[in-house]
């Protein structure tokens, strides 16, 4: 299993663009890819999942991926926030 | 194979705003007329106040009130996302009436809407209602044209078991 934390920088959180984008990504992963914050964690996968978070600026995110791809989602979602996922 | 199995259920989707459906296509941001969220169809709103398209529980409501998604009865999860980029009024011009994990039936009143403030705050009041879990869907029948709150069907869904 790997997992990563993530600061969230944007203003509007993970509302549903991002949360599209993030979904599209996590997707294209064979792994299992959670969310994660305050204790609460979601499928990444599946949208309502991550909308229902309510992950907002300045959340703590950790994202954790199992499975045989699970470094390689992990590479592709830091690059898609280090890029600012909006 | 081993018999003639139903594997399909049937779900109606009740117009949650009064107003007119168009094409998610004809949506203006690709998050909505890609199908990015799921498939379904939107509304162009003439009176501000959304209530429930289906009998189910909300699962979610965005904390700035512009977004609601509800999984329905049948195992559906249905979104509503009022307006374009509302999510920037951080809920300003939307009040929540419900909270999560409530019960809704069709016609429950879920939001209410100011729309002549999202329109001056120079927002579109285009309403898509999604479902985003396509991969329980077998196919979605849509309608286009004006509809009415708590009466017009706007989307028929062959959900899959």
């Amino acid at each position: 299993m790997e997992r990563m934390a993530f600061i969230i920088q944007n203003e509007t959180g993970l509302h549903a663009r991002p949360a599209a984008v993030l979904m599209r990504l996590a997707k294209k992963f064979q792994s299992q890819i959670q969310l994660e914050k305050n204790g609460r964690s979601c499928n990444a996968k599946s949208i309502m999942g991550i909308l229902s978070m309510g992950v907002g600026k300045e959340d703590e995110l950790v994202i954790t991926a199992d499975g045989t791809d699970e470094i390689q989602a992990i590479e592709a979602i830091k690059e898609l926030f280090d890029k600012g996922i909006s | 194979m081993f018999g003639v199995l139903n594997t399909k259920k049937n779900m109606i989707l009740i117009a949650p705003m009064d107003g007119e459906v168009i094409s998610l296509q004809d949506v203006p941001d690709t998050v909505f007329s890609q199908m990015m969220l799921g498939d379904g169809i939107a509304i162009k709103p003439s009176k501000g106040l959304v209530v429930s398209p289906c009998n189910g529980n909300v699962v979610q409501i965005s904390h700035t009130n512009h977004a609601i998604g509800i999984e329905t009865d049948e195992g559906a999860e249905v979104l509503i996302h009022i307006g374009i980029d509302t999510v920037e009024l951080k809920g300003q011009g939307f009040e929540r009436i419900l909270e999560v994990g409530d019960r809704v039936n069709v016609g429950d009143a879920l939001i209410k809407v100011d729309l002549d403030y999202i329109i001056a705050a120079g927002k579109s009041t285009i309403t898509a209602i999604i479902v985003t879990n396509m991969e329980k869907v077998h196919k979605i029948s849509k309608v286009t044209g004006i509809c009415k709150r708590g009466e017009s069907e706007i989307m028929k869904v062959e959900i899959k078991y």
